[in-house]
């Protein structure tokens, strides 16, 4: 077989850095930027790019009819994110505030600014090094489709687009309590977001336009845009409603600008599931492995099969197996290192479960090299597991495997010859349980980005979960 | 949808004309073979050495130094006859990013030696880099 053509092995310390370090999407990014600006001398630009460092900062755009709070939350996100907020007056104020043009465009209610000067305005305004340091938010634009198109043609492009959404009479509603702060340019409400401090509330003015007619007027303007711009941005689109109190909304806009979209990275998942006895594991495990090709080690498992193999692992485990007394670590470590370094095991990633048990455990695979990129932890309330496990039966003619509430036996005859297995009496539940519980919270601490979930569902709604928990990017720790 | 399409043959060209992918392919490679502990600043240092050699006209940093071109032909050479097949050496090529899945390779009817399979990887790690 010629060499050349033989499947390549690549060292799995080369996926491993890969994800640790972004390696695909920092390049994705750079050839993003190279195809959009197209500079002749390629390598400067690249240099350039990898300096500035600005892969991660917010852009957002942030759209929603009249009196549904955009300007609000975007104030309040550019606050938080330490960003640069762009409305359309300020972008016209900038430009013009020292021509006595300023006083013309307020005067026309800066209602027929073209197109073309608002694009313009804006690209100035982004390549500025402040808006390219700390990132930028846009407040209200695109209007229209067109100003979205000529956007993206410049090869500005947000990567979270937040629709706030409410019902029209809330709306209008709405409108008429608002009230503007001059000094601050903050929007108040009467009803809403009344000031606390008695100065503010003395200062607070009627913005103009705020009649029923108005915001109807507004409204209708609105929807016809806004049914345009939306299919521009496909994926990284939310619509928030903006029916709720104004710090909901806030909290949920939050969260979704700071998580990352699913990236095209490569990924070999090596999961481990965590969770006390009776919570799933096995069962998730199986699907995960049927449904993704993983490879499925279950260390108890993988145990036994090593003593019927009779390899030279078999004789060292076999005298604990028969005294019923757990192997030893450091066995249990040398046969799972054999599995896990197996070439199906580093190719298609790996599913890992009843294993480790303790902090010293989670140490020594860690020393071993095997890191984990996605950790689940299965919960599930005492009485449940109780259920689970107490009701199972076997039928020691057929073999077959029943379980009174969610599998019963079809036949009075063969309830009546059902074996129950000693391992799982009560006692015997609530020994493993305990045993669980006593080195679980270590192990949470250990694995700092695991993901708990709620085992006490049924098994697809856990196994969809799991699997959303592994396609999507870790969720990033809230500083 | 026209302009589309030739915005999308416009940034193709690009790609073609400044073998950028090939570029970012050799990075991604280099950056995982080191492992450096911060990559953002090794990228930036290749790219440094890059740039001083193309202006310099300092021969270029090669990925595939001489040793690495004897070592793949003695893998691909097993019964050690000091020639490889066509088949196999187009194969190597493509392996190595040096040419395309469809480009057509003559096959003059005698196996190819070490020495012209040195050189003709040489030639086309050259012609890259000459267009950075």
């Amino acid at each position: 077989m010629d060499a050349t053509t033989a499947p390549h092995l690549i060292p799995p310390e080369m996926p491993q850095y890969g994800e640790a370090n972004h390696i695909f999407e920092l390049m994705q990014t750079m050839l993003e930027q190279l195809l959009i600006h197209q500079p002749e001398d390629p390598i400067p630009f690249m240099i350039d790019h990898l300096h500035r460092n600005n892969d991660n900062v917010p852009k957002i755009v942030i759209l929603g009819p009249p009196a549904s709070g955009k300007t609000t939350i975007a104030m309040w996100l550019c606050k938080h994110l330490n960003s640069n907020l762009l409305t359309k007056e300020n972008l016209i104020a900038r430009e013009f505030s020292q021509v006595p043009e300023e006083a013309k465009w307020n005067h026309q209610g800066l209602k027929t600014v073209p197109n073309s000067l608002l694009v313009k305005l804006i690209q100035d305004r982004l390549h500025e090094k402040d808006c390219s340091r700390r990132g930028w938010i846009l407040d209200g634009i695109p209007e229209t489709r067109e100003q979205a198109l000529m956007i993206q043609t410049l090869g500005i492009a947000p990567r979270h687009v937040i629709v706030l959404s409410a019902p029209d009479t809330v709306l209008i509603e709405r409108n008429m309590g608002k009230r503007i702060d001059p000094q601050t340019g903050e929007i108040y409400h009467t009803t809403f977001d009344w000031p606390p401090e008695m100065e503010i509330q003395n200062r607070l003015m009627v913005p103009e336009g705020i009649s029923e007619l108005e915001t109807a007027r507004k409204l209708l303007e609105y929807h016809r845009n806004i049914v345009r711009i939306l299919p521009a941005y496909p994926k990284i689109l939310k619509v928030i409603s903006a029916d709720q109190p104004c710090v909901d909304v806030f909290y949920q806009a939050l969260t979704y600008v700071q998580t990352n979209h699913r990236s095209n990275a490569p990924f070999t998942p090596r999961v481990l599931l965590c969770g006390p006895v009776g919570s799933g594991k096995s069962l998730q495990a199986a699907l995960l492995a049927q449904k993704y090709g993983l490879v499925n080690v279950c260390c108890g498992q993988l145990l036994k099969e090593t003593v019927a193999n009779e390899s030279k692992f078999s004789e060292l485990i076999r005298p604990f197996f028969e005294k019923e007394v757990a192997v030893p670590d450091n066995i249990v470590m040398k046969v799972l290192t054999q599995r896990l370094s197996q070439q199906d095991c580093i190719q298609k990633g790996w599913v890992l479960h009843s294993f480790p048990r303790d902090l010293d455990q989670a140490h020594l695979l860690k020393s071993l090299g095997f890191h984990p990129n996605r950790v689940f932890f299965l919960n599930v309330p005492f009485d449940s597991i109780i259920e689970r496990l107490t009701l199972r039966r076997t039928d020691p003619v057929t073999g077959e495997r029943y379980h009174l509430m969610y599998k019963p036996p079809p036949t009075v005859e063969i309830q009546a010859r059902l074996l129950q297995h000693p391992k799982d009496s009560e006692e015997q539940v609530r020994l493993r349980m305990d045993l669980f519980y006593r080195n679980s919270a270590e192990l949470e601490q250990f694995y700092e980005r695991s993901v708990t979930l709620n085992g006490d569902q049924d098994p697809y709604t856990v196994f969809e979960y799991i699997e959303s928990g592994i396609i999507n990017p870790l969720p990033k720790k809230i500083l | 949808m026209e302009a589309a399409d030739s915005r999308e043959r416009q940034a193709r060209d690009y790609l073609e004309k400044h073998r950028i992918m090939e570029l970012l392919r050799h990075l991604t490679s280099v950056l995982l073979f080191v492992r450096p502990e911060k990559p953002r600043e090794y990228l930036i240092s290749q790219l440094e050495r890059l740039r001083i050699a193309k202006e310099t006209g300092v021969a270029f940093p090669f990925f595939l130094d001489n040793s690495n071109i004897v070592a793949m032909f003695e893998i691909m050479d097993s019964s050690n006859k000091g020639s490889i097949s066509f088949v196999q050496y187009k194969e190597a090529l493509k392996t190595l990013g040096l040419c395309k899945e469809d480009e057509v390779l003559k096959d003059d009817g005698h196996a190819i030696t070490l020495e012209k399979f040195r050189n003709e990887v040489n030639k086309r790690t050259q012609e890259i880099w000459l267009a950075f």
